[in-house]
Formats: structure tokens, C-alpha cells, sequence
């Protein structure tokens, strides 16, 4: 049966036309037996003329319940403009209440709109790639995690699986020093095996992609551009195919442009170029670096594959005992991995979101309460006229919508404004996050929330007012009538919205703490009046290793020479940057296999590196100028290097052997440095190592070829930019600097996502904790209210102010005192998922809940002393008068 | 031939509605007493089958022409009375005018020598 019929009664179409029919036959007899036939005859005339009706009748059945859907549509939609035009005229009457509902209702609606956009943007909007979920990052697992694959067991792999459509592809992230007519200009590349494209499922927007010919070496230079740099550089014109573009001193044709969807975030890498392993490189096992790609063919299960995967480590580990001995592999979907750790973040951040919802919920439910009071005279005659408990409730909600209508409105205003600051605030490393914005999901789920929590915040109210028993209603005006149920229910309210927000500041507490640990933390260098740069010398014009030392020496000496410059240095690495390749190292007397390595960070350094980036050698001596080839071979390890190399001994004089093979490898140790949190002051100094620049083996230019320039100045770093360009291009006009900052920049670019991520949750506890604050105030605002009279009693039977305020202080206190355990309860175990995000201090940490702790029942009190206060100025005789 | 047929043509399109109207403007009646009232006042010329009468009432009170009520005939049994509603009232206005123009019209076409 139609829903609309069962909304106000009617008999069934088929009596009503059944009745209606057999009425109009029972005339037409009497007419006929008026006119003089005989009564029988006229009665079959009339039933004759019934019954050839079937037609009619069945067309009278569809028309009638066509007839009765439309006007009870016609009632319910007369019935919903009644209910809305007197919700708006009760608005504009109470504008006070109307504005503060709204806004309430519009801070937490606007705040989760755009936190939401936000988590839509950079986690749950899907890959453009197709059929992201298949697409799978294969490599070696290192730390638990599958890690980068080195080419040997790439090309082994990839020849013995073949569960990966068009097989496994392999990319190797580099630098590009790009020189034509244009400036010169560094962009992040990626050499890529021919068949990365298919893998990837991305077909070029112009031209071609490389053929399996040209990943071959000597054959390889072509290029496939972005369509990010192809528009900055080449201006969009299809004429750039076919061009030759300079890169790092080769030139390269340019084949290809790669379609706009395919930029998959703000840093992704902007142009390709073929791989093209050579023979020797295929061969080698060791030396990891590349991020390899599969997608899975259809019908074959990740177990399927991983399967073949743990065949083949196997044989790697028996065929290649030495680089491969602990080797294994894994795979985890490229998603999660160009995600990323930025997930778990977000996904906090909409949960401490959610929470101020939740507590803005909490105000507007109770000021729908209150106002139910206020209203329950009007509810009482309403009830008495003859509107049913249903209809009521519904008058009601449709307020609660209507208000949650216009605060999704002024939400989406807010989520702007909120987005465009996120935007602005947030760290540069949150992949996506540039492409948030307010779109139709975003408008879509603000209504929904906006719907959700009109329901959540007029329901208990609505219900609550429509049970009312009439008589007390229209007897006492709706005054008097505080029934237990009803005050129980403000009070549940005010424990939940002290329980959130409790839970809110728990999280932001421990945030803040973090960030504090984090700023006292020792980095082991001294970031302040140090500016960094870097270069990259090209290998087709920097052949000769002596070519090599000698220009960056040269270049060492110019950077010094530059006035206001303290000190300079040459480094491999510096800290809180890019680069910083691992060595596996072993101590002499240990046997040299993978169990024994310890693998640590090398800094190829001039010897001023240590008072340049103000590094302390604990022990020992700098390297000097002794210290060059022919010489003795010499290192400084890092004291966290010693401590695991040589526990418990002095490592001054011991030796270590690294970086090449046979007697050479080994190195004296003539220092010790102080650790540096090069990764970060969160994360633990590794084991690292130095070497001096004179000193590198000719080898390892092959691994890097990207140097640190460091300056260290008693004034503004920032001031040197210009003359350190100037000097660095005396040297050598064709070496661009890149990536220039500040140490102190470094510093507090690595810090910078848990900071903001900080300042979020601090301002989202500060927007609960007010409106927690503005709750409490609220109730007990009304609770004096209603109990002027009882106070007035009390007062003159002899209360004092005091009791009276203790008396108020303590109805008050007693919902925010429920809360807080269960806050504390709550957060106790909630507060975990921010582990990950935490430094120096426990998820539980003592101090921080008492702390807030305090805060909140400090502001709870605070909120309920201004009406305590009144109700302790109440005149008694004026109260007792009142009624 | 069944009544439902044979009635369906015999009345100009639009014109039963009008009838039925009119007929109200004197009151409630129910669906016979509109029947006789149209059959009376044409000396039994229109004759009102059920077949037609009942879907045009159906309809107009979908449209809001028209309310229906149940009440009790002059003779005590139950029935369903029709009223005329502000808007069928306009709505009679509107189609007797209508009507007027287009009998002149069919009169001025008829009568000319």
C-alpha cells in the first residue's frame, strides 16, 4: 500500500466506489418504479446495468488512489511549508537563539567539511591510474617494509615472475640539471624501464614512450616530459616534440609528453628517461636503489605471487650468498606508498574533528531543550487542537533541519576559509593535498553531517517535548514542570560534551608536549647561522675523480672567501635533506658477511665540515691536511658507530673496513663525532661515518655526485644566497646551485607535520573546550532560572549567598566531574593511536591529563559562576512574587 | 454494446465537466442527483451515464475542482456528496465562457444564409 494513504484516513478506494455505484443503481430503480415497472423488474434493470460497469469500476479504482496519493502528497507538503514558515517567523522572533544555533552548528560543520576535503583529497580519492588496487610496489624487505630492489634481483625477478602484466618495471629517482636557451634549471627525474608506462596503465598525451631498443645503453637518449614541465617550459606546444633537450651535459631527444592526470602530486618527478642497465649492472646484487612496479594480471592473487617471489629469494639467497644472504621480498600497494604516513595523520585529525561536531551537537540539542520548555505551552495547545504526538515530532525536527540547513550554508563558508588555511599552514610534503577543495562530495557530505546531526540534535528534544503531559503543560505554563527525565538528560549531554572535549585536549596536550620534547631534543649540530646549498657535477663533464676533488676544494675556498662568511665546508650530506647514501661496514677481526654489517651513513667532508655545522668531535682529532692520498687511510666514525663497532673499548686507532673491497677497504679511526639526528630530532641517530674528500675512493663518485656547500656566518644566513651563487659561478658557471636553505629551515621543514599537526588539534581542543564551556554555561544559566523560586525560598529561610553559589556550583559540577572520569577513561586508552606521532612522552602521560584536567573543570567553573552569582543576588521577596 | 461505450462519444469533450459544475453551484449532491439535475434541465436530451460521470468527478476531484463528502440522502442511506470548491468555481467561470464563444460561433457558421 501506498505510504502517502496510511497518513490520514479515508475508506478503501474500492468500498468508496463500490458503495458509490450501487447507491446510484438503487436510485435508478426507484426511478423506474416511480415511472410504473414492476419493483422485481426494475431491480434486475438497475443490477444489469451495475454489472456492466466492470470497466468503469476498474478505472474508478486507478483514479481514486491516483486520487488519494495526490492529496495526501498535497496535505504533507502543505503540512511541511506550514511547519517550515512557522519555524522561520519562531527564528526571526528568537534571533539571539537562531544566531547562536547556527553558528555553533556552522563552526562544527564547516571545521569537518574541510578536514574531510582534505582526507578526500590526499587518502580516499582514488588514483587516477587504472585499476589502482592491482598496481603494486614489488621490492627486497629492509626494516619490515619491501624497500628499494638492486638491479640484479631486479632483472632475476623480473624473469622469473609472470604474474605482472607487461612484467615488473624498475625506476630509479634522479636529479636533472636541464641547460638550453632557457635558464638553467634542476628538475627530479626518473630513469625508468621501457615497459614503466604500461605498468603504470598511462599512455603518452603526445608521441610515444620509449621502445624496448632504447633502454639499452647508447641508445637511450630520449625523453618523455610532464605535462607540468612541458607547459612551464616548453609553453604547451606540440612543437617540443622532436627537440633536443640538455640534460646534465647529454643531449636527449624529446619523444613524448606524458598526459596532466599523470602529475600524481605537486613533487612528483617531471620527466623519464630509459634505465638502460648495462651488463655489469645487471649483474650486481648489491648497491639498492630501485623502486620496482608490478601490476597483477587478472586472476592472480597476491599469494599467488608473493609465492613465486619467495621462490625466487630463495635461489637468490643460495646463488648469491654474499649480497643476498637475509634477501626476501614483499609487496604493499602503490597507493599506501605514495600515501605514505601523512594517512594515519588525517585520519586523526577528521576523528578530533568529528569530536568537535559531536560537542557542537551536544550545545544545540541543549538549547533545542531549553527553547522545548520555553515551548511547551505552544506544544500543549497544539496537542489539545488535536496535532498527534507524530505530528509534533515532526514540526520539531523540521526546525532542527531547517537550522542545520542554514548552518550547512554558513558551514560551507567556513570550510572554505578553514581549507584555504589548512592549505596554507600544512607542511609541503602532503602528497595531493593541493587539490583539496570544496567540491560536490565536500557539498554532499557537509549536508549529510548537516542532516545527520539535525536528527542527532533535534531528536531526544523533540520526543522529550512531545511527551509532555498535556494538563501540566497548559496549567503551569510550561514553568515549573523540570521533571527528573528532562534534567537527566542536560546533564548526559554536559557529561558527553566534557568527555569529548576532555578527549580532544588529552590529544592536544600530548601533541604539545611532543613538540616541546622536539624543541629541547639535542640535534648535534648547531643549525643557527648555516646555509646550505647543493650541486650536482655532471658526469660527462667531470670524468677524472682528481677534476672532481680539485673543483669542489676550489669551490670550498671561494665559499669561505665570501665576506661574512665564518666558515665553509664540502659535505656528501648535511642533515634534514636530501641525499646520505649507507655503507655496510665491518670492523676488523669480524668476518665480512651481511650479518656482520653495520650499515651507516657516509659523509664524504672537508675537514672544516665539524666547526661548520658546529659538530663536536668528542674524541680524538679532525681530520686535517695530512690526511690525502698516499697518506694513512683514515675515518671518524660517529660515537653511536663506535658504541656498536666497538662496544665497551676505545675505537681511537681500531679499524674499520669499507666502501671497497681488499686490504684498501680498511680504515684507521682517528675521531670520534657527536651523534646528529640527521633524519630528524624524532628519530634515533644512526651509525654514520666519515671520510675526507681527499681521501674517497675513486668509487664512490659513481655513487654520488651531489654535494653540500655549507656556510657558516654570524649574521642572516639568508643574506649569503646571492653572493654564494655568484662565487660558485666564478668556479664554474655550468654547476647551478639548488636547494638552497637555511639549516634552521631544514630544521623546521622536518618538524613542520608535526607541528601543524599540533596547531590543529590545539585549535580543535580550544574550539571543544569553548563550547563545552558554552554548554555548561547554558544549563546552568537555565537551571538558575527555573529554580528562582526554590532559591528565593532557600534565601528566605536563611541561606546564605555562599550556599546558594555552592548550591549552583555543585549541579554544575557534578555532570563535569562524570565526564572527566569518563574522559580520562576514555583517553587512557584512546590516546594510543597518537603514539606513532608522539616524542618524548607517553600516550598516558600523568601530566598532561591533569593538566587538562585542571583546565577543564577550571573552565567548567568559571563557566558556571556567572550565573551562580546570580543566583545568589536573587532578591527573595521579588521571587516568591513572580508566580 | 456495454453503457460504458455507447456514453463515452455523445457529450462534446470538456463539456460533462462544465455540466457538472454548473449543476453544483445550487449546492452538494451526490453523484445521482448530479445525473438527474443535468438530465432535467435538458428535458432528457443529455442523458448521464455512470460511465462517464463517475471518471469526470474522480478527476475533478483530483484537480480540486471538486470535494467529496459522505453524508445521507434525502431517503437516510449513505452516500457521496460533491461540492464545489472556490477553484472549480473559477474554473466553471472560465469553461461557460469558453462555451458561449464557441456556440456563437458554431451558431453565426449555422445560421447565415
Amino acid at each position: 500500500m501506498n505510504p502517502f494513504n496510511r497518513v490520514f484516513w479515508r475508506p478503501r478506494v474500492t468500498d468508496e466506489v463500490d458503495e458509490e455505484l450501487a447507491f446510484h443503481a438503487e436510485m435508478r430503480a426507484r426511478e423506474l418504479i416511480a415511472g410504473g415497472m414492476d419493483p422485481a423488474d426494475a431491480r434486475r434493470e438497475a443490477q444489469r446495468r451495475l454489472d456492466g460497469l466492470g470497466r468503469t469500476r476498474r478505472s474508478l479504482h486507478a483514479l481514486g488512489a491516483d486520487r488519494n496519493q495526490h492529496m495526501a502528497r498535497m496535505q504533507y507538503a502543505g503540512e511541511l511549508r506550514q511547519d517550515i514558515v512557522f519555524t522561520l517567523r519562531q527564528l526571526v522572533k528568537n534571533p539571539g537563539f537562531a544566531a547562536i544555533a547556527i553558528l555553533t552548528l556552522a563552526l562544527g560543520i564547516g571545521a569537518t567539511t574541510a578536514i574531510f576535503s582534505a582526507v578526500y583529497a590526499v587518502v580516499l580519492q582514488p588514483l587516477p591510474l587504472r585499476d589502482p588496487s592491482r598496481l603494486l610496489l614489488v621490492g627486497e624487505i629492509w626494516e619490515g617494509r619491501p624497500q628499494v630492489m638492486s638491479v640484479g634481483n631486479y632483472v632475476d625477478t623480473n624473469a622469473a615472475v609472470p604474474d605482472f602484466d607487461n612484467g615488473l618495471a624498475a625506476v630509479n629517482y634522479a636529479n636533472y640539471n636541464l641547460a638550453d636557451e632557457t635558464a638553467p634549471e634542476r628538475v627530479v627525474g626518473a630513469r625508468v624501464t621501457f615497459n614503466y608506462f604500461d605498468v603504470m596503465g598511462v599512455r603518452p598525451m603526445l608521441g610515444r614512450t620509449f621502445s624496448a631498443d632504447e633502454d639499452r645503453p647508447g641508445n637511450d637518449q630520449v625523453v618523455v616530459l610532464s605535462h607540468r614541465l612541458w607547459t612551464r617550459r616548453f609553453g604547451s606546444v606540440a612543437s617540443a616534440l622532436g627537440r633536443p633537450l640538455r640534460m646534465n651535459g647529454v643531449t636527449y631527444e624529446i619523444v613524448g609528453v606524458m598526459p596532466e592526470w599523470f602529475d600524481l602530486s605537486i613533487d612528483s618527478e617531471e620527466l623519464w628517461t630509459p634505465i638502460a642497465f648495462t651488463d655489469a649492472q645487471r649483474a650486481m646484487h648489491d648497491e639498492h636503489y630501485l623502486a620496482v612496479y608490478g601490476r597483477l594480471k587478472p586472476g592472480v592473487s597476491r599469494q599467488q605471487a608473493q609465492g613465486r617471489l619467495d621462490a625466487v629469494a630463495a635461489r637468490l639467497r643460495h646463488d648469491f650468498p654474499k649480497d643476498d644472504e637475509t634477501v626476501s621480498f614483499g609487496m604493499v600497494p602503490f597507493v599506501e606508498q605514495f600515501v605514505g604516513d601523512v594517512r594515519p595523520r588525517l585520519l586523526t585529525l577528521l576523528a578530533a574533528v568529528s569530536l568537535v561536531l559531536l560537542i557542537a551537537c551536544g550545545n544545540v540539542a541543549n538549547l533545542l531543550l531549553a527553547r522545548g520548555a520555553v515551548r511547551a505551552r505552544e506544544i500543549a495547545v497544539r496537542t489539545a487542537l488535536g496535532a498527534g504526538r507524530g505530528r509534533i515530532v515532526r514540526q520539531l525536527l523540521t526546525e532542527s533541519v531547517v537550522l542545520a540547513l542554514a548552518a550547512a550554508v554558513a558551514g560551507l563558508v567556513l570550510a572554505r576559509e578553514f581549507l584555504t588555511a589548512l592549505m596554507a599552514w600544512s607542511p609541503s610534503n602532503v602528497p595531493r593535498l593541493e587539490q583539496a577543495h570544496i567540491d560536490p562530495i565536500a557539498l554532499g557530505f557537509a549536508m549529510a553531517i548537516a542532516l545527520a546531526s539535525s536528527i542527532l540534535c533535534g531528536l531526544a528534544p523533540a520526543l522529550r517535548a512531545s511527551r509532555r503531559d498535556l494538563h501540566s503543560g497548559l496549567r503551569d505554563g510550561g514553568r515549573g514542570s523540570t521533571g527528573g527525565l528532562r534534567d537527566r538528560l542536560r546533564g548526559t549531554l554536559i557529561v558527553a560534551e566534557v568527555a569529548l572535549s576532555l578527549l580532544l585536549l588529552v590529544g592536544a596536550g600530548l601533541l604539545i608536549r611532543s613538540a616541546i620534547a622536539l624543541q629541547r631534543t639535542d640535534t648535534g649540530f648547531e643549525p643557527q647561522g648555516v646555509l646550505s646549498a647543493r650541486l650536482t657535477l655532471p658526469v660527462t663533464s667531470f670524468t677524472e675523480p682528481a677534476h672532481i676533488v680539485e673543483t669542489l676544494r676550489r669551490i670550498d675556498e671561494a665559499a669561505a672567501a665570501v665576506p661574512g662568511v665564518a666558515s665553509a665546508a664540502i659535505s656528501s650530506y648535511a642533515a634534514m635533506g636530501g641525499g646520505g647514501g649507507t655503507n655496510g661496514l665491518v670492523p676488523e677481526g669480524r668476518e665480512p658477511v651481511a650479518a656482520n654489517f653495520i650499515n651507516s651513513t657516509l659523509r664524504v667532508i672537508t675537514p672544516s665540515f665539524f666547526g661548520t655545522m658546529g659538530v663536536r668531535i668528542v674524541r680524538g682529532r679532525n681530520f686535517n691536511e695530512d690526511d690525502r692520498v698516499g697518506g694513512q687511510r683514515v675515518m671518524i666514525v660517529s660515537a653511536r658507530l663506535a658504541a656498536v663497532a666497538f662496544p665497551g673499548q676505545d675505537p681511537i686507532g681500531k679499524r674499520i673496513s669499507c666502501c671497497e673491497p681488499g686490504p684498501g677497504g680498511f680504515k684507521t679511526i682517528i675521531g670520534v663525532a657527536a651523534d646528529i639526528r640527521s633524519r630528524g630530532p624524532a628519530i634515533a641517530p644512526r651509525p654514520e661515518f666519515y671520510l675526507p674528500i681527499a681521501q674517497v675512493p675513486d668509487v664512490a663518485w659513481n655513487w654520488n655526485r651531489t654535494m653540500y656547500v655549507l656556510v657558516r656566518t654570524t649574521g642572516n644566513p639568508s643574506a649569503l644566497v646571492q653572493p654564494l651563487n655568484a662565487a660558485v659561478a666564478r668556479i664554474d658557471r655550468d654547476l647551478p646551485l639548488f636547494d638552497v636553505k637555511t639549516m634552521d629551515e631544514r630544521l623546521a621543514r622536518s618538524l613542520a607535520t608535526s607541528r601543524f599537526n599540533t596547531l590543529l588539534l590545539t585549535l580543535l581542543g580550544a574550539i571543544g573546550l569553548a563550547l563545552a564551556a558554552s554548554g555548561i554555561y547554558g544549563v546552568i544559566a537555565y537551571f538558575v532560572s527555573q529554580r528562582t523560586q526554590e532559591i528565593g525560598v532557600r534565601m528566605a529561610l536563611g541561606a546564605t549567598a555562599s550556599s546558594v553559589v555552592r548550591l549552583v556550583l555543585g549541579q554544575a559540577l557534578r555532570p563535569v566531574a562524570t565526564g572527566a572520569v569518563l574522559g580520562v577513561a576514555v583517553a587512557l586508552g584512546a590516546s594510543r593511536v597518537l603514539s606513532s606521532q608522539l616524542f618524548g612522552v607517553s600516550p598516558t602521560d600523568p601530566l598532561t591529563i591533569a593538566a587538562v584536567l585542571a583546565t577543564l573543570i577550571g573552565v567548567a567553573m568559571l563557566a558556571s559562576i556567572v550565573p551562580a552569582r546570580r543566583a545568589a543576588a536573587i532578591d527573595p521577596t521579588r521571587a516568591l512574587q513572580s508566580e | 454494446m456495454t453503457n460504458d461505450q455507447r456514453t463515452s462519444t455523445e457529450l462534446l469533450h470538456g463539456t460533462l465537466d462544465t455540466l457538472v459544475l454548473k449543476t453544483l453551484t445550487a449546492g452538494r449532491r451526490h453523484g445521482y442527483g448530479i445525473a438527474r439535475a443535468i438530465e432535467d434541465a435538458t428535458d432528457g436530451v443529455v442523458e448521464i451515464e455512470e460511465g462517464s460521470l463517475y471518471p469526470a468527478l474522480y478527476r475533478m476531484e483530483r484537480k480540486g475542482w471538486v470535494e467529496a463528502e459522505w453524508g445521507h440522502s434525502e431517503l437516510g442511506r449513505r452516500a457521496k456528496f460533491y461540492r464545489l470548491t472556490p477553484k472549480g468555481r473559477r474554473q466553471l467561470t472560465a469553461q461557460s465562457a469558453d462555451w458561449a464563444r464557441f456556440a456563437a460561433a458554431i451558431s453565426r457558421v449555422l445560421i447565415t444564409p
